[in-house]
């Protein structure tokens, strides 16, 4: 099953520089999509658009198979952003966001058991390392038990050992719990080696498919010819 | 405690307590939201709507509370829709206030004193219908939060989060809007116009520095601003000072020592 597809998308906003030009790809259920590209290429605009926070100008964007103006039912898809624009005097704790986004309290708790976040559960967020708060917004994300999770550049600043565990959650939510993942990254080896597609986007779609043949149009992308040798 | 026997300041800190309850609420979420600056527009533009009333002849309170409300509604309209930035819209709106009150007091005479008198309100002058006002505002603001907690705390964290969790944004922005409009027409007869947004900021975020979760943010705001109010109305009552001065001047002395109290070891 098709769980997202995007038909000819086209946006801007300012109405003159496209930001997506002709956009074209698709997710099935279970896949670990990578999304790699420079800066400024449209990846996190992309995701705006399938969240609709932003409406497109042309194209089509299909979401469990209904147009996306259609779709009400958000709560199947998880959100990881880029980046969380959080007064710095922000005094919830964790454990005050996890259960504003609760229904289900036995659904939460074994989250917090699974992510092995009780730790942090007292602490404001705000003061929290980049990997302990990028694993509560993966719990956030994951509270409504959604089929799709969208994950914008979650690995940014993270140290190897902090990377390698939430790529492991990734995986095992990917493989274990059959959590259809899209994951921006421009940690592009990662990507490589753990998805089983990957989408190289540059304001157009530059390569669409297995990572195997990803390589060579993420160097020419990135003006990296060379460097991803054995990368995959 | 001879003072709380006259009517007067029985009235004063009634009102005052209901008013200081519902502006720290509100404050907390206010400055969270970077939205700080709304307390000051929407104080002032209520100024320019008292003058209306003035010039009209008409009813001050309802007249100011639904230009107040539509102002409010008016800057989350043009923040929302990206049309100007926040705080511009709020600094035109509060400009626009008052350069309305002014022009209205330079074309008609004969009410000048009445309407310098809600610049620094008086809270010691609270009349039934202004009690009764606050005690609507303070069950209205008391409602909305414990109806909308959950909602309000994560989109006060993350607005596109909220979205994607099925938070209809829109509504929470423009309904929150409105009951600070309301909070703040309620505050003018405290402190004043110019004075209104210090009763929204300060006691919040003295709450906010002070408190190692969001309940307890709202706690501790609520405690200092009707600590402020209360000890503010018998100081100035005491010492022949003016309330709305005394009262904001108390939560200021409550800020400065939060940053102390911060320094030292007691969380």
């Amino acid at each position: 099953m098709r769980i997202v597809e995007v038909n000819n998308l086209n946006f801007s906003y300012d109405g003159r520089y496209k930001v997506l030009e002709n956009v074209s790809f698709f997710v099935e259920e279970g896949d670990f999509l990578g999304i790699v590209g420079p800066n400024g290429a449209g990846k996190s605009t992309l995701f705006k658009l399938l969240l609709r926070f932003l409406k497109p100008q042309s194209g089509e964007i299909l979401i469990f198979g209904k147009r996306i103006e259609e779709f009400r039912d958000w709560k199947s898809i998880g959100y990881v952003p880029q980046r969380l624009s959080v007064e710095h005097t922000f005094p919830g704790k964790v454990k005050e966001l996890l259960f504003s986004v609760s229904h289900d309290k036995r659904e939460t708790e074994y989250l917090i058991e699974y992510l092995k976040i009780g730790n942090i559960l007292e602490k404001q967020f705000t003061k929290l390392s980049g990997g302990q708060q990028q694993k509560v917004l993966l719990a956030i994300a994951l509270s409504s038990n959604p089929k799709l999770i969208l994950l914008d550049e979650p690995t940014t600043g993270l140290d190897i050992h902090t990377l390698n565990h939430l790529i492991n959650i990734l995986l095992d939510l990917n493989s274990n719990h059959r959590k259809t993942i899209m994951m921006i990254s421009h940690d592009i080896g990662t990507l490589l080696k753990y998805s089983n597609k990957i989408l190289c986007l540059n304001r157009k779609v530059c390569y669409f498919g297995n990572p195997t043949g990803a390589i060579e149009f993420i160097e020419e992308v990135f003006g990296l010819r060379g460097i991803l040798d054995g990368a995959s | 405690m001879e003072l709380l026997s006259y009517d007067f300041i029985q009235r004063g800190l009634l009102a005052g307590i209901l008013i200081a309850v519902s502006t720290a609420l509100i404050g907390v979420f206010l400055i969270l939201k970077r939205f700080a600056f709304l307390g000051a527009g929407l104080s002032h533009a209520a100024f320019g709507s008292i003058a209306i009333s003035f010039l009209i002849n008409a009813d001050i309170h309802l007249t100011t509370v639904i230009f107040t409300v539509l102002i409010a509604n008016l800057i989350e309209f043009l923040t929302q829709t990206r049309k100007v930035p926040g705080d511009t819209a709020i600094a035109v709106i509060f400009s626009s206030g008052m350069a309305l009150a002014v022009i209205i007091l330079g074309i008609a005479k004969g009410f000048g004193e009445n309407l310098f008198s809600y610049l620094f309100g008086n809270i010691l002058m609270v009349s039934k219908e202004e009690l009764l006002y606050s005690f609507f505002v303070f069950l209205l603001t008391i409602s909305f939060l414990l109806i909308f907690y959950k909602k309000l705390l994560i989109t006060t964290f993350s607005e596109e989060i909220a979205r994607v969790k099925g938070v209809n944004i829109s509504f929470i922005n423009y309904a929150f809007v409105s009951l600070t409009a309301v909070v703040i027409v309620a505050s003018i007869k405290a402190v004043g116009v110019i004075l209104a947004s210090s009763m929204v900021v300060i006691p919040a975020m003295t709450g906010i520095l002070l408190a190692n979760s969001f309940l307890m943010s709202l706690v501790y705001s609520c405690l200092i601003s009707v600590f402020s109010v209360i000890s503010g109305i018998l100081v100035s009552f005491k010492y022949d000072l003016p309330p709305s001065g005394t009262i904001v001047g108390i939560s200021i002395l409550a800020f400065i020592l939060s940053f102390v109290l911060r320094k030292l070891p007691l969380k």
